[in-house]
């Protein structure tokens, strides 16, 4: 079975031919499997968009391969635009992409240049409204008058409605409230769950990270400079610290817990996780 | 790329022309795109024609960076260089077919009017190659000043260009930001007829006339609150002041003008 996504040798330099040029994706390669959850962490211009940016065509590599389930997307014009919809992007602020009158149209712009009928298009709009949380009421408003938080829930729908096999977030979060965080991360989990599809995620939050992915990758300096579980990932967090990034705030309490001789396991990610494992050690110790 | 475009072309030196006072430059500028004008001969026009070359070549611009400014006007120079060799007729006859004669005059004419447009192209760039955009307003700003006697409001103008100077590079970004997010829901920017084409920028527009806006309400407010209440009583960081160096340029451009008067006066006129 071929890969969701492929990268063999992948290079992008910006403003190429310049006295600027820099190399911001150098030669990476990669596999992302069908249906697995990746997320993508690493220090700002470390390459992430631009590499994200290569999964569906938006950018052109200057050397190296894109493989979107074993295809060559730029092998032609067609297939590039398949790419497209096979691969949905979300940019970073994806609210400032709205434009239509209606919420509902807009949630309908990428279905339509699909070319799908019209009773498709609107099951895949109210499948993606109320997958992200538009309410009914809202899908007849202009997008312009809905709060920042809605905003952003209906754009993502513009992307999800267009039902991709790979779905990619660039910085969901960016922005967001502690709950607007919490309840975007629940809704990214919940859409692999329930689609299956293949579902990729760059992100400055470690803690983000650790309570959905199940592989991570890390970019730093345009290139990938490790790759793992989440486990494998934060179990270097010296490696990771150098590289200007760091391991969940909850993983280095614990860390500190242990330090003081406190007999907790090292591999606690997420703050669930850590407050099973206190309480347990609370009531353990109330028990004496 | 869309963000490829340089505008506001500033070539950082220190040359001579990078320190004369930019109210200067700019007047002097004018003088000298006036001076050019008033050429007649080949003589006068040559001696207009060298100023602008030594001018180019001491202020450290490299000379590709000069000829990338003429780029954009090779299509104009063509055209009218070809119009006025059909167009313009008088002397020797070159070449005659098809109704069209080529004349010495019209040739004359037409090396004439291409000198003149190259050397007006320099010596505008030159100004913008050694002047920064802000500084450029600045000494607009000043330059005009004396308007606000008929109650313009000189100050709100540059204000308002300086801004618009910094907030192309931030547009350009903005719209390629737009454009890919558009592109990544299968919005198709390439194909089809021109009507097709207009209604795909919609997608496009509408976001950016919206961020626009945003931004500029965004900036209003900031400038409100570091106390921004227009030219009234601004005082300024840089001042500019007038140096021996500025004068003596006044005085080269002044004789300048003064030779291209006199040659005029002594040698046969082209146009
Ligand atoms: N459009 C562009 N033009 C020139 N350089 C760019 C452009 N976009 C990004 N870069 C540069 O490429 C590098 C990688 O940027 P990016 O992929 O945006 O990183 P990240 O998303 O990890 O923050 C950075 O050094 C950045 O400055
Ligand atoms: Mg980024």
């Amino acid at each position: 079975m071929s890969f969701a996504i492929e990268t063999v040798n992948l290079t992008h330099y910006y403003s190429k031919g310049t006295v600027q040029q820099v190399a911001a994706i150098d030669n990476v390669n990669l596999q992302i499997e069908k249906g697995e959850l990746v997320g993508i962490i690493g220090h700002t211009g470390s390459g992430k968009s631009t590499l994200i940016s290569h999964f569906n065509g938006l950018l052109k590599p200057d050397s190296g391969k894109v493989l979107v389930d074993g295809v060559d997307i730029w092998k032609d014009k067609e297939t590039l635009k398949q790419s497209r919809f096979k691969v949905g992007l979300c940019f970073q602020y994806p609210e400032y992409q709205l434009f239509e009158e209606t919420v509902y149209k807009d949630i309908a712009f990428g279905p339509k240049n699909m070319k799908l009928s019209e009773a498709e298009i609107k099951e895949r709009v109210l499948r993606a409204a109320e997958f992200t949380g538009v309410k009914a009421e809202h899908l007849n408003k202009s997008p312009f008058d809905l709060s920042g938080g809605e905003k952003r829930r209906a754009a993502i729908a513009g992307v999800m409605s267009m039902e991709p096999e790979v779905l990619i977030f660039d910085e969901p979060a960016a922005g967001l409230d502690p709950r607007g965080r919490k309840d975007l991360t629940e809704l990214i989990k919940n859409y692999r769950k329930q689609t299956g599809s293949t579902v990729i995620v760059v992100s400055h939050s470690m803690e983000d990270i650790a309570g959905m992915a199940d592989r991570i990758i890390v970019m730093n300096n345009a290139s990938v400079a490790m790759q793992g579980s989440v486990d494998e990932v934060f179990s270097k967090g010296g490696e990771l610290r150098e590289m200007g990034l760091n391991v969940p705030e909850i993983t280095e309490i614990f860390a500190k817990l242990r330090a003081r001789g406190i007999d907790v396991p090292a591999n606690v990610y997420t703050v669930e996780q850590g407050e099973k494992i206190l309480r347990s050690l609370i009531e353990g110790r109330s028990a004496k | 790329m869309i963000r490829d475009i340089t505008i506001g072309q500033y070539y950082p030196g220190k040359s001579v022309l990078h320190r004369l006072d930019p109210r200067m430059k700019l007047i002097l500028t004018f003088l000298l795109i006036v001076t050019i004008f008033l050429c007649k001969s080949f003589f006068s026009l040559g001696l207009i024609a060298l100023t602008a070359v030594i001018a180019a070549a001491i202020s450290s611009v490299p000379a590709k960076m000069m000829l990338k400014s003429l780029k954009p006007i090779v299509i104009i120079l063509v055209f009218t260089a070809v119009l006025n060799i059909i167009y313009t007729e008088g002397g020797t006859v070159y070449f005659e077919k098809w109704g069209i004669a080529i004349t010495e005059k019209g040739v004359n004419t037409a090396i004439f009017t291409m000198i003149r447009i190259v050397t007006l192209v320099i010596i505008s760039s030159l100004l913008t190659y050694t002047t920064t955009p802000t500084m450029l307003t600045d000494a607009i700003e000043r330059v005009l000043s004396p308007l606000k006697i008929f109650k313009i409001k000189v100050h709100t103008l540059a204000m308002m260009m300086t801004l618009a100077l910094r907030f192309i590079p931030t547009l350009i970004e903005e719209i390629d930001r737009i454009m890919n997010a558009q592109k990544a829901r299968g919005a198709d920017l390439e194909s089809g007829g021109i009507i097709q084409r207009a209604k795909a920028l919609v997608p496009i527009f509408i976001p950016l006339m919206v961020s626009s806006f945003r931004r500029a309400y965004e900036l209003a407010f900031a400038m409100t609150c570091r106390c921004y209440t227009g030219g009234e009583g601004r005082t300024r960081m840089k001042q500019m002041k007038l140096a021996f160096r500025d004068f003596s340029a006044l005085v080269l451009c002044l004789a300048i003008t003064a030779g291209v008067v006199v040659l005029n006066h002594f040698f046969e006129a082209v146009i």
